[in-house]
C-alpha cells in the first residue's frame, strides 16, 4: 500500500456544458501556436436524443502510456505522481507516439522549414517539462508549470461547471462517486483509468 | 501526556485520508474515461493496439534479426562458396545505355538513404534522439523524393524485360547456381529470376512505401467519407504497420543487391558504371540472352560501343 498520488483528469459527461471554456483557456495559458489544441471538447452521438453528451479530451496520462511505450528515441517519461511528460530535445517528431495513442493526444506544429512536421506537443497536466522548472525554457517549450505553482492545471481552474476535475485519481473517483449518489444513480464501479487499451 | 495524544489523534486524522486502494493499481474495468466515451468511438482500438503490440513487441527485434542474420548468410557464403570471378578480357556488350544508368543511380542514392535512416530511426533511443536522429529523419524524406522521382521511369524502363518467363522456374530450382562453385551457363534473359523478384518488390513495394510514407509525413489522409470503415488515425496506423512490414522485406532483399553486385559476382558493378557487360560473364549468367544476341547478330553492334579492356 503506497500513498503515491496518481494524478488523472475526469471529465463528468453529466455536467459538462460544451462551452470549450477549457480549450481557450488551456491555448491561451500556455501560449499555444494556431492549430495546436492540448485539449478539446467533443460531443458524441450527436443528435440521438438521451445519448448525446460533450466531454473534454487532452492527454489521458494512462498509468501504462502507450506513447512512452512506442517512442523509437524514448523521449517519454512519468512522474512519480503519473503525470505523464516528454523531452522536447529529444523527440524527433516521428508521429509513433500519435500512432500508438487512443485519444489523439500527440500533436505536431508544422514549424520548420517547408513546412516539416515539428516536434510532439501534449498536454503537460499544466506541469511543465523536463527543463528547469519556471525557466524560460519550460515556459517556451512546454508552457505554464502551474503544478509546481501549488494550482490547478487550468482547464479545470476555470471550468465553470465543475465538470473537468484533476487529482489524486482515488479523490477524483471519490468526487464522481458522491456525485452519482446524489443524483441516485447508485454505486459506481471504481474510477482509476488504468491500461489504455483493453 | 497531551502531546502524545495529539500525535495519535493526527496518526488516525491521516490514517483515514490514506486510500484503501492503491490508486496505481486502481481496478481496470471501468476507468476514468466512462465506458459510453470509448463505445461511442467506432474502431477506436482497430489498428493502434495493433501497432502498439508490433512496436513494443517486435519491430527492434526483427530488424536486428534481418541487420545481423542477413550479411552473416552472405559472409558464411562468401567464405565458403566464395565469389564468381569471370575474365573481363576480350568482348563487353553494352547492357545499360548511358540514361538507364542515370535513373537507376538516382534511385540507388535515394536508397542509400533511406535504408541507413530508417534504421537509425527505428533505433532513435540507441543513437540518443534529439538533432541527430531528427536530421536522419529529413534525410528520410530526401531519399523518398530521389526515389519517387525516378520509380516510374525505372519501372517502365525494365518492365518488358522483367516479366515471369518460364525459364525463371529452372533459375529458381538451382537458385541462379550460387550455391555451387563451378561456373555453369545459368537460365536466364538480360534479367535473372533474382533480379526480377528484386525489380517487382523494389519498384511496386518501393511505390507503396512511398504512398505510406507521404501518408505519416503530411498526416492529413481522409478516407472515412469513402465508408471504408477506416478512420483518419486508422489509416495512419495502417500506413505504419505496411511501411514497417514492407521496410523487412525491402531491406533484406536490398542487402542481397548489394552483395551481388559488390561482392558476390566480381566486377558486376562495372555493368552499372560504364554499362558493359564481359562476354565470359554474360555466357554463363545471362545464357539465353547470350544466345539471342548471337543469333540475332547484334553482338557485334553491342559489343562496338564498348571498348575493349586492355589485356595486361
Amino acid at each position: 500500500m503506497y500513498e503515491y498520488a496518481r494524478m488523472k483528469f475526469y471529465c463528468d459527461e453529466d455536467r459538462c456544458i460544451d462551452c470549450h471554456g477549457c480549450e481557450v483557456a488551456c491555448s491561451d495559458a500556455n501560449e499555444l501556436p494556431v492549430g495546436i489544441h492540448r485539449r478539446k471538447v467533443i460531443t458524441l452521438n450527436e443528435g440521438i436524443e438521451g445519448k448525446e453528451f460533450s466531454v473534454s479530451i487532452a492527454c489521458m496520462h494512462c498509468t501504462d502510456a502507450p506513447c512512452f511505450q512506442v517512442c523509437p528515441v524514448e523521449c517519454f517519461y512519468i512522474r512519480e505522481d503519473g503525470i505523464v511528460l516528454h523531452d522536447k530535445d529529444k523527440c524527433i517528431g516521428c508521429g509513433y507516439c500519435l500512432y500508438a495513442c487512443p485519444f489523439g493526444a500527440p500533436q505536431f506544429p508544422r514549424d520548420g522549414a517547408f513546412g516539416i512536421r515539428g516536434v510532439m506537443d501534449k498536454c503537460t497536466m499544466c506541469a511543465g517539462g523536463p527543463a528547469p522548472t519556471f525557466s524560460i525554457k519550460e515556459r517556451e517549450l512546454y508552457g505554464q508549470n502551474r503544478i509546481a505553482e501549488g494550482k490547478v492545471p487550468m482547464c479545470a481552474a476555470i471550468c465553470s461547471t465543475n465538470a473537468l476535475i484533476v487529482g489524486d485519481a482515488a479523490h477524483v473517483a471519490a468526487i464522481k462517486r458522491a456525485r452519482d449518489a446524489a443524483k441516485g444513480k447508485g454505486a459506481m464501479t471504481p474510477y482509476g483509468w488504468d491500461q489504455a487499451y483493453k | 501526556m497531551k502531546k502524545f495524544l495529539l500525535i495519535c489523534l493526527n496518526v488516525f486524522l491521516y490514517a483515514g485520508v490514506v486510500p484503501l486502494v492503491e490508486p496505481n493499481q486502481a481496478p481496470s474495468k471501468g476507468g476514468l474515461i466512462s465506458p459510453e466515451l470509448i463505445e461511442a468511438i467506432p474502431h477506436w482500438h482497430k489498428y493502434g493496439e495493433l501497432f502498439l503490440y508490433l512496436q513494443t513487441h517486435w519491430v527492434k527485434l526483427i530488424f536486428l534479426i534481418v541487420l545481423i542474420a542477413v550479411p552473416s548468410v552472405f559472409l558464411i557464403h562468401y567464405l565458403i562458396i566464395g565469389p564468381k570471378i569471370f575474365s573481363h578480357k576480350g568482348r563487353n556488350f553494352l547492357i545499360f545505355p548511358s540514361w538507364q544508368r542515370i535513373i537507376h543511380w538516382i534511385a540507388a542514392a535515394g536508397w542509400i538513404l533511406l535504408v541507413p535512416t530508417g534504421f537509425i530511426v527505428i533505433y532513435g533511443a540507441f543513437f540518443g534522439g534529439g538533432p541527430f536522429v531528427r536530421f536522419a529523419r529529413y534525410l528520410h524524406v530526401i531519399g523518398a523524393v530521389l526515389f519517387a522521382i525516378v520509380v516510374l521511369p525505372m519501372t517502365i524502363m525494365w518492365l518488358k524485360d522483367m516479366l515471369p518467363r518460364l525459364w525463371d522456374i529452372k533459375w529458381m530450382m538451382i537458385l541462379g547456381g550460387y550455391l555451387v562453385k563451378r561456373k555453369q551457363e545459368i537460365p536466364a534473359h538480360k534479367f535473372n529470376a533474382g533480379q526480377k523478384m528484386w525489380y517487382w518488390f523494389a519498384m511496386f513495394g518501393g511505390i507503396i512505401m512511398i504512398i505510406t510514407g507521404v501518408m505519416m509525413y503530411f498526416q492529413n489522409f481522409d478516407l472515412s467519407k469513402w465508408h471504408l470503415g477506416l478512420f483518419q488515425i486508422d489509416l495512419l496506423r495502417l500506413a505504419v504497420i505496411i511501411h514497417l512490414t514492407l521496410a523487412l522485406i525491402l531491406v533484406a532483399l536490398f542487402f542481397t543487391h548489394l552483395y551481388m553486385s559488390l561482392f558476390a559476382i566480381k566486377g558486376s558493378l562495372d555493368s552499372m558504371i560504364s554499362g558493359c557487360k564481359s562476354e565470359e560473364e554474360l555466357k554463363y549468367l545471362h545464357s539465353i540472352f547470350y544466345k539471342e544476341i548471337i543469333k540475332k547478330g547484334e553482338d557485334k553492334e553491342l559489343s562496338e560501343k564498348c571498348p575493349p579492356l586492355k589485356e595486361d
